[in-house]
């Protein structure tokens, strides 16, 4: 879907932007077995001083990945990914993930991508986010 | 309190089985309203559920560590996939405690992950815990 194999530094990401609703949170809460109540119980979630129930950090990961990946023509492209998880991203909130491609490594086959998440309410929840990419299928 | 003593400490977790039913849920619910691109494949991160919570269960269980959880923070996370996981796949987990530094009356632990399957790295990564002292919020 992507032009992987003409990627130049400077390329940008087409971003993904997704509502993340607390039933969201609940299925990745039951998928990845972190039922943290910080997630998933918003009066627990106010009592600690948060507005409500905060997505996974990394369900916010996991999205960025899947924004990397679907840029990239599939998941196996993608070498390694990272990020901060710099402020929380509330239930009902929609994330917004970019990036841009920084540097490419043609003897090592691989792309860097520096990757930022925002939210529809001006947070940035995913700061220093990197992730490479394989430019060729084929792996020795 | 975690404290510099504690640096190198391996929690391990052999023998997790990658479940295709749980793979395909948690891409599912990462995906939330789009529809799963990859039905197939087991998603990168959810290293997280093989290597991550495993091994870091064991960190928080270790009371000489004595991480408080209700204070516990995840900064950062790192994965590097070397070879794709599939369904049916068994890999053996392990977390080590590759630093402990106080800052501004925090703890920040850092942890290095590698899963294997048949002693091939399968995926590495690093995670930053940071831990504030209880009633400090």
């Amino acid at each position: 879907m992507s032009a992987v194999g003409t990627v130049r530094a400077g390329d940008v990401m087409t971003p993904l932007s997704r509502l993340v609703t607390q039933a969201q949170i609940d299925a990745y809460a039951d998928a990845s077995g972190d039922h943290n109540p910080i997630h998933v119980d918003e009066e627990f979630a106010r009592s600690v001083g948060l507005p409500g129930t905060i997505a996974h950090g990394l369900l916010e990961l996991g999205i960025l990945t899947d924004a990397v990946a679907r840029w990239a023509g599939g998941s196996d492209r993608v070498a390694s990914i990272g990020c901060r998880f710099s402020k929380p991203l509330l239930a009902g909130d929609t994330i917004t993930c970019t990036g841009t491609v920084v540097e490419v490594d043609e003897e090592r086959g691989v792309a860097a991508l520096s990757l930022e998440a925002v939210s529809d309410r001006g947070d940035r929840v995913l700061t220093h986010g990197r992730a490479e990419i394989r430019l060729d299928r084929s792996r020795s | 309190m975690p404290d510099a003593s504690h640096v190198g400490r391996v929690y391990r977790a052999p023998g997790m089985v990658i479940e295709a039913e749980r793979a395909r849920a948690f891409a599912g619910a990462i995906a939330g309203a789009d529809p799963v691109v990859e039905p197939d494949a087991v998603p990168p991160t959810f290293a997280a559920v093989y290597c991550l919570f495993p091994t870091l269960g064991r960190l928080f269980g270790d009371r000489e560590v004595g991480i408080d959880l209700a204070g516990l923070i995840h900064g950062e996370q790192q994965f590097s996939f070397h070879e794709p996981v599939r369904p049916g796949d068994v890999v053996d987990s392990q977390a080590r405690i590759a630093s402990v530094q106080e800052r501004r009356g925090m703890t920040f632990v850092e942890i290095d992950l590698e899963a294997t399957r048949d002693d091939r790295p399968v995926c590495s990564g690093r995670a930053l815990l940071v831990v504030r002292a209880s009633g400090s919020r």
